[in-house]
């Protein structure tokens, strides 16, 4: 938002929904950032979306509300919106504009950077490895993390979502490197903002966190900007500053149905369930912002959390990330009705890369064996539970009657835990390994012999 | 001949030790019952001590952290509204020095106007503002010159230099 002399133009044409038309311009270039000063000093933000010969339109960040066209004064900047970008961030909460909410000056930065930001060079990526820990066992178990990665929560309406989204924020680590966590939320309720700055306050104070807030009563424009400005100061800790940062945005289906009121108001052609037709490029641009580049030691990872809307999974939102992101970690209404916090459902969670952020000298050594082996036993349970509805528990046999033991195991010592525990992924595996030795070593067919000597308790010996 | 009595007695004699035996073991039963329940019952409540001391402990630490939170927090809100108060000062500082140099330089009013004439044309219409500076206009177009406008432009370039204002020495 730098300020040289600019020439300021006073034709304003038209105001239209958050469109704004000004004539007589000239040299103004598409995706300007502009500054509109009202007649009563007031000042707006603006993003030129189409240049045609003299007009311009003008997309208002804040809203055409209260503007007339007289005494409305335009100042094109000459470049894309830029932020100043640095640790200043840090310890700042921010509205979805980046303006401060907490009292403090603006945000200053060494540098400015454009929000859109730049592509990384596909050549120069680092494939994500080394794990980002949770310390939710199902996350750092089940479905790890891996820096550089993007792995989104499908949730629906009811779900703790944002919970376990707050949750991760506060708890994550990269094992003792520097780390941060820039959070983004999108259309939160006021009692969903409160809850938000309560449960990161911590690592608030800690200034390990950017906490971008953008409510569901902002001007929707406003929502379409906010990921965006999390992204690029995320880049700038990431890779000019050497940290690992989490970036946490919730919740994108706010943004994408924020994405569809503009396209709307701009007459675009409509396309499934009235998105724009760019709705996945426009996703892709913000999730593929995450990485590694060689030769620099931080890393961007991101969550997006996403409500499906009447938890169908083939909405254009959920379907359309699930295109892009590298695996989804979903919550179950079922798990939900269990009174099991947090209420993964295993079996729809993937991590597609945890594969290369586990094992020895990562997580532990046994850690991918018995992640692999715990689904395939919840699968079997899963199995069980329907044949047993079928024909009845008592026809089941001592080996499926121990699939069923395993799921209420699985249930009550590994998945459940407090919305404040954080669990270190030593204490997560023991359990894991609880888990799974409800089975007779039998049953445990992909886990090494070496792995279930040492673990098996003898009396499981005999089962063999 | 002797008496039945005599022969019962060695039946009275067995019942009788029988009955001794049976008394005492009883006695010894209760005797160990009370023992174990008193023993299970100082165990038991040594484990509710054991516990609500750890419950104790652990709620007083959850309960210092969050103060120790709650402490931080605090100190951070202070120091950034430290820091608006004197970033707001600096703004008030830069506002009347670029009023001051336009009142001390009388040359620096008719660069502006050359200056926003080179910008808008010739025939640009220019007011002189109150706090110093131009405002120059022709129809659609605009450029303030005006002391206050250039001393945010100014602030604004000054950028990340303003934290030397909270940096420590």
């Amino acid at each position: 938002m730098t300020g040289a002399v600019g020439i300021e133009y006073t034709r304003v044409r038209d105001l239209r929904g958050p469109l704004l038309f000004v004539e007589g311009v000239s040299g103004v270039g598409w995706d300007e950032f502009a500054t509109i000063v009202l007649d009563s000093g007031e000042r707006r933000h603006g993003l030129v979306l189409e240049v045609d010969r003299d007009i311009a339109v003008v997309q208002v960040l804040e809203d055409t509300a209260g503007m007339s066209r007289t005494g409305t004064r335009v100042a094109f900047s000459g470049t894309p919106l830029r932020i100043p970008v640095g640790a200043g961030w840090l310890g700042r909460v921010c509205n979805g504009r980046g303006e401060p909410a907490d009292g403090g000056p603006p945000v200053l930065g060494g540098s400015y950077a454009e929000v859109g930001g730049a592509p990384i060079n596909p050549v120069r990526r680092e494939p994500p490895n080394e794990a980002v820990l949770t310390g939710v066992a199902a996350v750092d178990v089940l479905t790890t993390l891996v820096r550089g990665q993007k792995l989104p929560l499908f949730s629906a309406a009811g779900l703790p979502h944002l919970e376990l989204a707050v949750q991760i924020a506060a708890q994550a680590t990269c094992g003792g490197d520097p780390f941060a966590v820039v959070f983004a939320g999108m259309g939160l309720t006021h009692a969903d903002t409160a809850f938000v700055r309560h449960g990161l306050a911590a690592r608030s104070a800690a200034r390990e966190l950017v906490l971008f807030l953008n409510t569901a009563d902002d001007p929707v424009i406003e929502r379409l900007l906010t990921p965006r400005l999390a992204l690029t100061v995320a880049e700038h800790l990431a890779f000019g500053e050497g940290r690992h940062v989490l970036v946490v945005m919730t919740d994108m289906t706010a943004y994408a149905e924020a994405l569809r009121e503009v396209s709307a108001a701009r007459g675009e052609i409509p396309a499934r369930r009235a998105y724009p037709g760019y709705l996945y490029s426009d996703l892709a641009s913000l999730y593929e912002r995450c990485g590694r580049i060689r030769g620099r030691p931080g890393s961007v990872t991101i969550l997006p959390v996403l409500t499906m809307p009447a938890g169908d999974i083939t909405h254009p939102v959920p379907d359309l990330t699930g295109y892009i992101t590298e695996g989804q970690i979903v919550l179950s209404g079922e798990v939900q009705a269990g009174g099991t916090y947090p209420p993964v459902d295993p079996l729809a969670s993937l991590s597609r890369l945890m594969r290369k952020g586990t094992g020895a000298g990562r997580t532990r050594a046994d850690h991918p064996a018995v992640a692999a082996q715990l689904i395939a036993a919840l699968a079997r349970s899963r199995q069980v539970r329907e044949l047993a509805d079928l024909i009845g528990r008592s026809a089941l046999s001592p080996t499926d009657l121990r699939h069923l033991d395993l799921e209420d195991a699985f249930r009550h010592r590994f998945l459940a835990q407090r919305a404040d525990e954080d669990r270190s992924l030593d204490d997560s595996l023991g359990r894991a390994w609880e888990v799974l030795l409800t089975l007779p070593r039998s049953q445990l067919g992909m886990l090494p012999a070496d792995l279930l000597d040492a673990h098996a308790l003898p009396q499981d010996q005999e089962a063999r | 001949m002797t008496a039945p009595a005599d022969a019962l007695s060695p039946v009275r004699a067995e019942l009788l030790r029988a009955a001794r035996a049976s008394a005492d073991a009883v006695r010894d039963r209760a005797q160990t019952d009370a023992e174990e329940t008193l023993r299970s019952a100082r165990a038991t409540a040594e484990a509710v001590l054991e516990r609500a001391r750890e419950l104790g402990r652990a709620d007083g630490a959850a309960e210092a952290a969050r103060e120790r939170v709650r402490a931080v927090q605090d100190a951070w809100a202070a120091e950034l509204a430290a820091r608006a108060e004197v970033y707001a000062a600096l703004r008030a500082a830069v506002h009347a020095g670029v009023r001051r140099e336009f009142t001390a330089d009388a040359s620096i009013g008719p660069r502006c106007a050359e200056t926003a004439r080179r910008l808008l044309g010739p025939r640009a219409r220019v007011t002189t503002a109150s706090e110093g500076g131009v405002t120059a206009e022709v129809p659609g177009r605009r450029v303030d010159l005006s002391a206050d406008a250039l001393a945010d432009r100014a602030l604004d370039r000054l950028g990340v230099q303003a934290e030397r204002l909270w940096e420590p020495a």
